[in-house]
């Protein structure tokens, strides 16, 4: 037997020009309109939603302070959005055709797997995070005054910072990345699914909770009263130079009707006679009860200051470009992965 | 033996082949069509062979008829193309067939014929081994062992009759 | 040219050889049955030669020395999986249209009319399709892209008497009509003897055999004769394998072309593939390959 040898071969072929690459378009939107449309109806529903709620709100005419609590309970329902997509659109795109077998079927066509991939990842790639994206603006467009509007929520924070137009796209960019990685690597729909949840969510958590406030340097200020829609990160109270806490400091203030209204912000204190006290209201107006001290002052007789640590409202749009931005290179890093691991082994 | 009753059916229409076209929808049919033994340990391309001779033998195949396209062959049977144009080559070699290109492979001559009254005398000597045979106590498998016994070592002898195909290959127990 | 080559090809799993030392050279224009038990390496030589997975040891390549995987094989090359895989939600001629869309040269009036032909409606999805059904589709797929070699991993696993045969009807006539080679796999022989014309035989990842079957039927006979003798012929007429009564044996040997005559008092039959192929399953020492090189490996069971 002659020994094996791979020579060049003569092009058999006269258009040796691959398959183009448009004539993906068909296939990936024939085996996942379902899952597009899903994403848009759910999505336009609630943008629905979102956009009456926006105008009723506008139409109060005032800053209803009780958004706050009811918008966190809106903020935490929106933020399952992004790795529910991820894993209902990003896992199965890998994850079914190996399962079920296709894949021997459509990674052994002309077109070519590694082609085949990119060709039906990025297509579906660009329809959720613009379809994110549009719903992240209705939140905006309906919360923002809101958020911007009440001194103690800051923008910043992370129940509703990565719902905006950007960051929520990035989120959900990601979190279809993620998808799809988990579902060359895992080849089974279900377990990717809840492995793109399970990731989703451990990266989410470590960037609200850690990350995020690395972005940039914060700004430190001994002022009692930090400006409207900060982010505070961490506050010290010390009394004669000993660090002294939080309740020591309310109990001094309690004396004078104060108390600390919200982290960073100093307030008149509730009425001790009853539940109909008031919440403490912006701390830049005195008091107006009668022989009224100024709380700041108050403290500062006594030897109490503050240091504290915080990003101020301003940086709220940079924020959404760093973050958003890191994402898209981290998604595109897995999206290229996936590409490579299904080009280096399919069965 | 069973292949004569195969053509004869055949003859008759009953081609092989269930719910495919029949091989007169695609222009003029070959008189015969194939059937396959494949308990006979005879392997397929002789089948094909033998069938063809048989044929001709009994009349069903005349010079300037047809055999049957490669193709219909094939879909009918499905078997391997090349089984069947090795025994179309065969037959070609034993120059009973010829090729002509575009068009098909066709009979052209006849299996020679062995004259009447020679054929009539050769039925009446073997008729008498026959029964010289019986006499002896051999039953129809001892005779048909013992013939072909014979055969084959006569074939080794004389270096085989007239076109025969090869000794080895014809399997008898 | 040889439609699939292979030197020392090897594949790991884990820590499992699927495949080792295998080295072929199937040549093109043939209908190759791949052969041997479950669990003996066809689906992953199979695999390998189509790009699905790559070589852990040693070199494939298909169609006459190109990559498997490269533009160029995954042209030439159609593969139908082992339950003909077809997306289930998806109708026969979304199927069409999809198949057309992935490849650079598909003939889809060909496609249709044979699909016509088998009664299957363009309109049906195909998960809703018969098992018989389901294969003819997906052989039918494969045939429209006219490849130079056609691949089949366990075609015929899951499909009636008559299904199988309509199947291999479709697959032989378009070998008449377009010259394609076939490379299919079964482990169940009787129904490859009819069609095959090379024989590779796998068995516990390795190749046992591998030829021409015409080439190894003429190489192989059983001797039958006195029990007592076998063993003295044992060795010097390379016996493959040897199945004995009190009295009477049986003796496979791979004459090697040489023309020993038989001993005196046996009787040479000839071999039937089937009878070839379980008599090597027996005796997994054994080997019959092609060429001066392998003569040391082939010969003799004990």
């Amino acid at each position: 037997m002659t020994a094996l040898t791979l020579p060049a071969q003569p092009r058999r072929d006269a258009s040796p020009r691959p398959v183009p690459w448009r004539r993906m378009a068909w296939i990936t939107w024939r085996q996942h309109r379902l899952a597009v449309a899903g994403v848009v109806a759910v999505l336009g529903a609630a943008g629905v939603y979102l956009y009456f709620a926006g105008e009723q709100l506008r139409h109060q005419g005032f800053i209803s302070y009780g958004a706050g609590p009811v918008l966190s309970i809106t903020a935490v329902l929106f933020q399952v959005i992004p790795p529910l997509i991820g894993a209902f659109v990003g896992a199965p795109v890998l994850a079914r055709e190996l399962e079920s077998g296709t894949f021997r079927f459509t990674w052994t066509q002309g077109f070519g797997r590694a082609r085949w991939t990119v060709a039906t990842l990025a297509p579906l790639a660009l329809a959720v995070t613009v379809a994110a994206g549009a719903f992240g603006f209705v939140f905006s467009w309906s919360y923002g005054p809101q958020i911007n509007g009440n001194p103690i929520l800051s923008p910043l924070a992370a129940t509703t910072f990565d719902l905006h137009e950007v960051t929520l796209a990035a989120w959900t960019l990601v979190a279809f990345a993620i998808g799809a990685v988990a579902g060359i690597v895992i080849r089974r729909v279900v377990p990717a699914m809840f492995a793109t949840l399970v990731a989703w969510s451990g990266l989410a958590v470590v960037t609200g909770a850690f990350l995020r406030r690395h972005y940039e340097a914060p700004l430190v200020t001994s002022n009692f009263n930090l400006p409207d829609g900060a982010w505070i990160e961490s506050q010290r109270w010390a009394q004669d130079g000993k660090p002294v806490s939080l309740s020591t400091v309310d109990q001094v203030l309690q004396k004078i009707g104060a108390t600390v209204a919200a982290p960073g912000h100093l307030g008149r204190a509730a009425a001790a006679s009853g539940p109909s006290g008031q919440f403490g209201q912006s701390a830049s107006a005195p008091a107006p009860a009668a022989g009224s001290v100024n709380p700041a002052q108050y403290l500062l007789h006594h030897g109490i200051t503050q240091l504290a640590t915080y990003q101020p409202a301003s940086r709220f749009w940079p924020f959404q470009w760093i973050e958003g931005g890191w994402l898209l290179v981290l998604s595109l890093l897995l999206m290229a992965a996936a590409v490579w691991l299904v080009h280096r082994r399919a069965a | 033996m069973s292949i004569g009753k195969g053509i004869r059916d055949g003859r008759h229409g009953g081609g092989e082949g269930g719910g495919l076209p029949e091989a007169g929808a695609r222009g003029p049919a070959s008189p015969i069509e194939f059937r396959l033994d494949p308990a006979s340990g005879v392997p397929t391309y002789l089948q094909l062979v033998q069938q063809v001779e048989h044929a001709l033998r009994l009349g069903y195949l005349k010079p300037g008829d047809q055999l049957p396209k490669v193709r219909d062959v094939v879909a009918s049977l499905a078997i391997n193309p090349n089984t069947v144009l090795k025994a179309y080559r065969e037959l070609e070699t034993k120059g009973l067939t010829a090729g002509r290109p575009g068009q098909g492979t066709f009979i052209e001559a006849t299996l020679s014929q062995v004259a009447l009254p020679e054929l009539a005398g050769l039925r009446r000597s073997l008729l008498g081994w026959l029964a010289t045979a019986d006499v002896a106590g051999l039953d129809e498998d001892g005779i048909v062992a013992l013939f072909t016994s014979v055969l084959r070592d006569f074939h080794e002898r004389s270096g085989g009759l007239r076109g025969a195909a090869g000794g080895d290959t014809e399997g008898v127990a | 040219m040889n439609i699939i080559e292979a030197a020392g090809l090897g594949k790991r799993y884990g820590s499992t050889w699927a495949l080792r030392e295998c080295t072929l050279a199937i040549p093109d224009g043939h209908v190759a049955a791949l052969v041997g038990p479950n669990g003996a390496g066809k689906t992953t030589l199979l695999n390998l030669a189509v790009g699905l997975t790559a070589p852990t040891a040693g070199v494939v390549a298909v169609l006459g020395g190109t990559r498997p995987g490269s533009p160029d094989a995954l042209d030439g090359i159609a593969f139908v999986a082992q339950d003909a895989p077809v997306y289930a939600n998806l109708s026969v001629a979304d199927m069409l249209h999809l198949t057309r869309n992935l490849n650079r040269h598909f003939d889809q009036g060909y496609a249709k009319a044979r699909l016509g032909e088998l009664g299957i409606p363009l309109t049906r999805k195909a998960g809703k399709l018969s098992g018989g059904q389901q294969a003819q589709l997906a052989l039918t797929l494969a045939l429209g892209r006219r490849p130079r070699l056609l691949l089949l991993d366990e075609p015929m696993a899951s499909l009636d008497p008559l299904a199988r045969h309509d199947f291999m009807a479709t697959v032989m006539t378009a070998m008449a009509d377009d010259g394609v080679s076939v490379v299919l796999s079964s482990h169940v022989l009787t129904e490859l003897e009819r069609v095959a014309d090379y024989l590779v035989l796998l068995s516990g990842g390795s190749v046992q055999v591998a030829g021409e079957v015409d080439d190894l039927l003429a190489s192989h006979r059983v001797l039958t004769g006195p029990a007592a003798e076998a063993g003295r012929y044992a060795e010097r007429l390379g016996v493959v394998h040897a199945r004995r009564g009190g009295a009477q044996a049986h003796l496979l040997v791979r004459t090697n072309g040489s023309t020993d005559p038989v001993p005196p008092g046996w009787e040479s039959h000839p071999v039937s593939l089937e009878e070839l192929t379980l008599a090597y399953l027996r005796e997994p020492g054994a080997a019959s390959l092609p060429g001066p090189a392998r003569a040391e490996r082939t010969e003799v069971s004990r």
